[in-house]
């Protein structure tokens, strides 16, 4: 998978890149919105990072110039933690999420993974995260090479929560995403499917209870 | 101590004169009205006098008598109040007629002449008329008790000193009145200034102020100016420069997190793993002094104020700090109310982020951290370490750490709450965690303000 940084902070540009190396993802660091749409034009990539603040033409303005331009590529903004305004404007304009500064670099790679698989879920019927692989056409999922025994619903929620891997998933969303089998499903049937599911992913992936908010899901800690 | 106030000043400087002035006004009204009373007291006297000189009779052998009868004489005595007495004698001293003991006034130059004298016991007014006639020389003398008179004179001294204690208590009233509404407009400006945040250097009203102290808002108005752009100046140094160090500390972190877990870096994993932390150390202070800065700045200008949902904050707070808890084995959660208040989205976002941080780092693995919201606060409570009860007002200034912290935290999360809470009016408490330890921190919200 291949990660376009548009960062002009040599420093921070390289670390990304690096760090992207490192999660085993392929990087390209450009300083500038013009340098990164003549790559864009010229390459494929599966993701786009770019800094808000850019010389010339800013984060703001380049998300807007590729969503003018037709690219649909996922779009990872990096902002300041103040700029709140910044972050709405971002996913406004069609920037798919955002990280703010200072970043860890698991997260970064999380977030970087997430958005890749959300886009490529939608082009071919493969998802994977960490060792398991979804096969979202026979609702199949194996762990490490291994089939597991889901049932559908058990299917949807591990589909859902990784698919906002990064993100906290609320009950009723978990619920609206199995809603297409459920006659009424409460959200304490939610609670239920998930201990199953966890009990089933075992050391696979990991599930976290956020109480009051929802789920999360989070590859195993190496 | 205060010099006088001006109030006191002024009221002594009008009233101390006020109360001379009528003092010495009722003084001479009762002296000047003492005079025509007297002579009119004393012409009556001297009426009696000459009535009865007219009535001496001199016999054939030369003896002068008074040839008045005992009715006239008992009429001529008569007086409802005093005492009157008289004495007729030869211009040698010879008993005519009237009160033998009765002392005669002997004055060449006044005639009649008159004076006080004590007689029997009791002060006696007395007129003595020397006349020239057929009888010859004659002294006749009238004098009465002054029972009238003081009666007279008690009257004039009263009816003055009411009249005169009716203007005095007028004119005290109508100074202090006076003097109050002219110090009006002083206490406005007082009072404008006292109910100003001490962060508000907006220049003062200059229309309602009276002459007098103009130079003196002038002056304080140039103050603020001057006060403003310090801050001002300093704040956007702060500002400035932890955006300089940001990108920076960004880049910096990023790889020595990457140097850290590096294979080839393996022999100085254990030099690296410091560096890395006293990175992400500088970098959440910068963040925190930025956080001040802006605050401040919120703070002056008013700007950002918008309707806000509590929840909402809550949420995207534990979002944002869920991977920290997670990583430190803390089960943290949010359990959230409906609320709404005016503010400042992100400084109570990074007020609740920085209550949550010190939960996290003050928490040990197991415990339970959870972010609440309702109609009227935001609240952070932990089963952590807890704040020892003296230190809980302390751990609200900026730089002080208390005697329980932990980690390496800059002292300035809970100045930064603090902060916060000012700037939107809310009440910042520090108790116990819900089961007796650990530590709860709640903002209280003060509604349609």
């Amino acid at each position: 998978m291949r990660v376009l940084v548009v960062e002009d902070d040599p420093l921070v540009g390289d670390g990304i890149r690096r760090a992207l190396n490192g999660g085993g993802f392929a990087a390209d660091l450009v300083s500038s919105a013009e340098a990164a749409k003549s790559a864009l034009d010229t390459e494929a990539f599966d993701l786009v990072i770019a800094d808000i603040g850019l010389p010339r033409q800013d984060g703001l303005q380049f998300v807007r110039s590729l969503r003018n331009r037709g690219q649909i590529v996922p779009v990872l903004i990096l902002t300041a933690r103040d700029g709140l305004q910044d972050r709405v404007t971002a996913l406004d304009l069609g920037a798919d999420d955002y990280l703010t500064k200072p970043f860890q670099v698991p997260e970064l790679l999380a977030r970087c993974r997430a958005l890749i698989r959300r886009a490529n879920s939608v082009a071919s019927a493969r998802i994977s995260f960490g060792d398991l692989e979804l096969d979202t056409t026979r609702k199949s999922v194996t762990a490490g090479g291994k089939a597991l025994e889901l049932s559908q619903r058990e299917w949807a929620i591990l589909e859902c929560l990784i698919l906002n891997a990064g993100h906290i998933v609320s009950k009723n969303k978990l619920v609206s995403a199995i809603a297409d089998w459920s006659e009424d499903l409460t959200l304490n049937a939610v609670e239920v499917y998930v201990s199953r599911l966890r009990a089933k992913l075992g050391t696979a992936a990991v599930i976290s209870t956020v109480r009051g908010m929802g789920y999360r899901i989070d590859e195993p800690r190496s | 101590m205060n010099a006088p106030s001006i109030r006191k000043r002024l009221l002594a400087w009008l009233l101390l004169p006020a109360v001379l002035i009528l003092t010495a006004g009722t003084l001479s009204d009762y002296f000047t009205a003492l005079p025509p009373y007297r002579d009119a007291y004393d012409q009556a006297l001297f009426d009696a006098a000459l009535a009865v000189s007219a009535h001496v009779r001199t016999d054939a052998q030369g003896h002068r008598t008074l040839s008045l009868p005992p009715d006239a004489i008992a009429i001529l005595r008569y007086d409802s109040y005093d005492s009157i007495f008289f004495k007729v004698t030869t211009d040698s001293g010879e008993y005519i007629a009237g009160d033998r003991d009765l002392p005669q006034l002997t004055e060449e130059s006044n005639n009649p002449a008159r004076g006080f004298i004590q007689y029997h016991g009791e002060s006696v007014r007395l007129v003595t008329y020397r006349t020239k006639g057929a009888n010859g020389v004659l002294d006749v003398s009238v004098a009465e008790t002054l029972h009238k008179r003081d009666h007279t004179r008690r009257r004039i001294l009263g009816t003055s000193l009411a009249v005169d204690i009716c203007q005095l208590g007028l004119v005290l009233a109508l100074i202090w009145i006076g003097v109050r509404l002219a110090l009006g407009p002083l206490r406005t400006v007082e009072l404008q200034i006292a109910s100003r945040s001490a962060r508000d250097l907006t220049p003062l009203p200059r229309e309602s102020v009276p002459t007098e102290i103009e130079g003196l808002v002038t002056a304080l108005n140039r103050l603020f100016v001057t006060v403003r752009a310090t801050s001002d100046a300093q704040r956007r140094f702060l500002e400035s420069a932890a955006h300089q160090l940001r990108t920076p500390l960004t880049g910096l972190q990023v790889q020595l997190e990457l140097l850290t877990g590096d294979p080839a870096a393996a022999p100085v994993r254990e030099r690296l793993a410091p560096l890395l932390e006293a990175t992400q150390r500088l970098t959440h202070t910068t963040q925190q002094l930025l956080a001040l800065a802006r605050s401040d700045e919120a703070a002056n200008l008013r700007w950002e104020f918008i309707q806000l949902e509590l929840s909402e904050i809550v949420e995207s707070t534990v979002a944002d700090r869920i991977s920290a808890a997670l990583g430190a084995g803390i089960d943290m959660g949010a359990d959230t109310e409906p609320g709404t208040i005016q503010g400042v989205r992100w400084l109570l976002v990074e007020a609740l982020s920085n209550l949550v941080n010190n939960s996290i780092a003050h928490t040990p693995a197991g415990g339970t951290i959870t972010v609440r919201c309702g109609a009227d606060f935001l609240e952070v409570s932990d089963n952590g370490v807890g704040i020892p009860v003296d230190e809980r007002e302390q751990v609200l200034g900026r730089f002080f750490r208390g005697s329980n912290a932990r980690g390496a935290g800059s002292g300035l999360g809970l100045a930064i709450v603090a902060e916060v809470a000012q700037l939107h009016g809310a009440a910042v408490s520090i108790d116990a965690g819900p089961d007796g330890t650990g530590t709860t921190v709640r903002m209280t919200f003060q509604l349609n303000r």
